[in-house]
């Protein structure tokens, strides 16, 4: 990047900052701030063991610096500028979710648009969050597009907030669904006899209320719904295409789903073998289909700098917007994190790097050389390093 | 002095009727040899054991050794003993208190004071995040944070919450189970404040006595070899790595070649480290075993030259390093960090992957 693009740049994001309002976090003052500014050179050093107190307030300092990313810690301490971690002396942390397309098994690298990326890991985001609200019922969580490749959720309720990195690894695996085993997930219920009696006889069962069992279930019951509504034979020809399914046990599991669905509702797996047989073969694909592939580092990370909502991220020129849970839906980040500072007027580049652009609801195609383009577009090229600064 | 008190001498109100009595601690150890003898074999029976013996038959005695056992395991410092005693003393509580729990009244004595169960949860703050299920006798449902904070990485995987019917922040436990997070709890309470710091005028007057917790130990044999298979311990960077391979994800050379070079530093053969990287389905196991054979073809045989961190650092292959690297192995060496961490770790929980997935719930879990 050359020099007069890195000055236009930082002067269009302290416009920006003079009419951004910047809502910090909670506990800013405990908190480790961090920024990256505008630099030359290849190497981009983070200025970090910053507290609010070195800095001053957030929206003053953001409009004197200017700096090309910001962050703040997921971590309180008592001494949030202290050089070390040992020293700063950790207190607590925000369990944080970091969704990166980068890292989503479903983005085809080089072959997704920006646009295909980012909608791909909104799914992974509304995922997530269904493991966050449903499985976890946490209630004070904000979600964010990152400015770049993805989102992040910033979970703050306090039942979390002490633990270690080894309990946070639990959350990860759980969403991800990573050691989810099917025989530790299902549960054993002594048939008839008392209680503290020897009985011998065990039902198996798949829990039909929470976690991964429920997932399965979920799934379970929705197969054998399909089986119950076609008639025996079409049934039989079906169930067949399954690997290991012979006209025996597909027969079987047509008599159940027709006469006697409601141990399928209850998830017992002993009705018969080809129940446990099927549930199986789901737990073997669910969690392909829905775990929530985040960055494990980013949650296991008591002390990792996260890029503040309201900010501007300088490899896109976009914002970190916060999104209201009832937004989520709708959010368009390339329509609703281009910031209104650059809506509205024209500008020359040189363009370096051409191809596909697409913001606020239109595409542009750009080949390399110079170029008028909208002010979005060019800051948007320049930050990503895709073109240089125009003559004026 | 209660029995009670005795009988969970980590408890608030025990630690009070202590203070309350006016002992003093140097008082104690010069003067008081029963309790100094019974604090000695606490220890000696929680290294050799696992659990701190049959308590002393006056409850004096037996209260006060609790504080002279915790002197001891300070002054010898070591953390192996550290762990060892604290996880004794909670498995000693825990057997006593699941026996007073479950004992039916008819069994129950009357004549001592007892703990019940409302009381056990509040001692540990459990009281707010337990709930017991309305109808359903000894079914618990613990929030979500507290069933973690005293169960990650503790034991099999049926305590994993990836196999347990989370619900709405709530983990459902039966009676048992509860228990065992209990005793989790007191662990945390035990290890809580250790080692302290002893006044000269106590360590000389203990000199005996710590230097037979020395001998015991040594006669332990605790060292480890850096060829233990145990990837919870692995540093931050070969964790990131392992887990990419294992959700077979696509690895730059570089990272393959750490990873695997790191594995076969730790002794690990070409057919374990295809197992272990083998636990995505769709996982191409000829291809993979192909590569590691290639990625050992390239270092010498003799010595398989893991990179040291500054080369992880400039492939971009540090990822996520904690205060271990930083504070402790000064970002030198992967390895470092690795036996750093085996070496903290008490042997008796450390399971080698490679001795497969046995169940591994602590024997004494009863
Ligand atoms: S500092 Fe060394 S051991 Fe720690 S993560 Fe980085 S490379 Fe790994």
């Amino acid at each position: 990047m050359e020099e007069r693009t890195r000055a236009y740049l930082r002067g269009r994001f302290g416009d920006y900052y003079r009419r951004a309002e910047i809502t910090p976090p909670p506990d800013a003052n405990e908190r480790e701030w961090g920024y990256i500014p505008w630099t030359s050179g290849p190497g981009t050093t983070m200025v970090r063991h910053k507290s609010l107190l070195d800095l001053g307030d957030i929206e003053g300092f953001l409009e004197r610096e200017r700096p090309r990313h910001v962050y703040f810690s997921a971590g309180r301490y008592d001494d949030p500028s202290a050089g070390s971690m040992s020293e700063k002396h950790w207190r607590t942390s925000d369990l944080v979710f970091d969704l990166d397309a980068d890292h989503l098994p479903s983005v085809t690298l080089g072959e997704d648009s920006y646009a295909e990326m980012l909608a791909k890991c909104k799914d992974a985001l509304l995922r997530l969050l269904d493991f966050l609200e449903d499985d976890f019922g946490f209630e004070e969580m904000t979600i964010a597009f990152s400015g770049g490749r993805g989102y992040h959720v910033h979970v703050r309720d306090p039942g979390i907030q002490e633990l270690e990195r080894e309990a946070r690894r639990e959350v990860v695996d759980y969403v991800r669904g990573m050691g989810m085993e099917f025989d530790a997930v299902i549960d054993e219920e002594a048939v008839g006899g008392e209680v503290g009696r020897k009985s011998p006889a065990h039902n198996e069962y798949l829990p039909t209320d929470g976690g991964w069992g429920r997932r399965i279930h979920e799934r379970l019951l929705a197969e054998f719904e399909q089986i119950k509504s076609l008639d025996e034979d079409a049934a039989v020809e079906r169930l067949q295409e399954y690997d290991g399914v012979g006209e025996k046990k597909a027969r079987a599991a047509w008599n159940i789903a027709q006469d006697r669905f409601v141990e399928i509702e209850r998830g017992n797996l002993s009705a018969h073998p080809v129940v446990k047989n099927f549930a199986e073969r789901i737990a073997a694909s669910v969690v392909e289909e829905d775990d929530a592939p985040i960055d494990e580092p980013v949650t296991t990370d008591t002390n990792r700098l996260i890029r503040l909502p309201g900010t501007l991220h300088g490899g896109s020129g976009l914002a970190v917007r916060r999104i209201d849970r009832d937004a989520v839906d709708d959010f368009d980040p390339l329509v609703d994190a281009v910031p209104d500072t650059f809506v509205g007027h024209e500008i020359a580049v040189e363009v370096t790097d051409g191809g596909l652009i697409e913001l606020l609801g239109d595409s542009f195609t750009l080949s390399e050389g110079e170029h008028t383009v909208p002010e979005h577009v060019g800051v948007f090229l320049m930050a990503r390093g895709r073109a240089e600064k125009g003559p004026e | 002095m209660k029995a009670l008190h005795a009988r969970y001498p980590f408890l608030s109100a025990a630690r009070e009727a202590v203070e309350t009595a006016g002992v003093d601690l140097s008082e104690l150890v010069a003067s008081d040899s029963a309790a100094v003898e019974r604090g000695l074999e606490r220890v000696e029976w929680a290294v050799t054991e696992g659990t701190v013996g049959e308590p002393h038959r006056r409850t004096r005695v037996e209260l006060l050794s609790y504080p002279v056992a915790r002197v001891l395991v300070s002054l010898v410092d070591e953390h192996i003993l550290l762990r060892r005693y604290a996880r004794a003393e909670a498995v000693t509580a825990y057997d006593r208190f699941s026996e007073e729990l479950t004992a039916t009244a008819e069994f129950q004595s009357t004549r001592t004071e007892r703990l019940d169960r409302q009381d056990l949860l509040a001692e540990f703050d459990l009281s707010g995040h337990v709930h017991a299920v309305a109808g359903e006798d000894g079914e618990y449902r613990v929030d979500v944070g507290t069933y973690l904070e005293h169960t990650a990485g503790q034991w099999g995987d049926e305590w994993r919450l990836v196999n347990r019917p989370l619900a709405d922040g709530q983990v459902p436990v039966d009676e048992d189970e509860l228990l065992l997070l209990v005793r989790q709890a007191v662990r945390r309470r035990v290890e809580d404040g250790l080692p302290l710091s002893v006044p000269d005028a106590i360590a000389t007057e203990l000199d005996d006595e710590t230097e037979r917790v020395r001998d015991v130990l040594a006669d332990l044999d605790l060292t480890r070899d850096i060829d233990t298979v145990v990837p919870d311990l692995f540093p931050p960077c070969m964790r990131h790595l392992l887990d990419k391979v294992q959700k077979g994800e696509h690895l730059e050379h570089h990272s393959r070649f750490a990873i695997a070079a790191f594995l076969t530093s730790i002794g690990m053969s070409t057919d374990e480290i295809v197992e272990l990287f083998q636990v995505n389905p769709g996982f191409g196991e000829e291809a993979t075993r192909y590569q590691v054979d290639h990625i050992r073809g390239e270092t010498s045989p003799t010595e398989y030259s893991a990179p040291a961190c500054a080369t992880m650092q400039s492939y971009g292959d540090c990822v996520n390093k904690d205060d271990i690297c930083e504070d402790v192995i000064n970002e030198s060496h992967p390895l470092n960090y690795y036996e750093h961490r085996l070496e903290e770790a008490d042997e008796e929980e450390l399971v080698d992957w490679r001795d497969g997935e046995e169940d591994e719930e602590d024997d004494d879990a009863g």
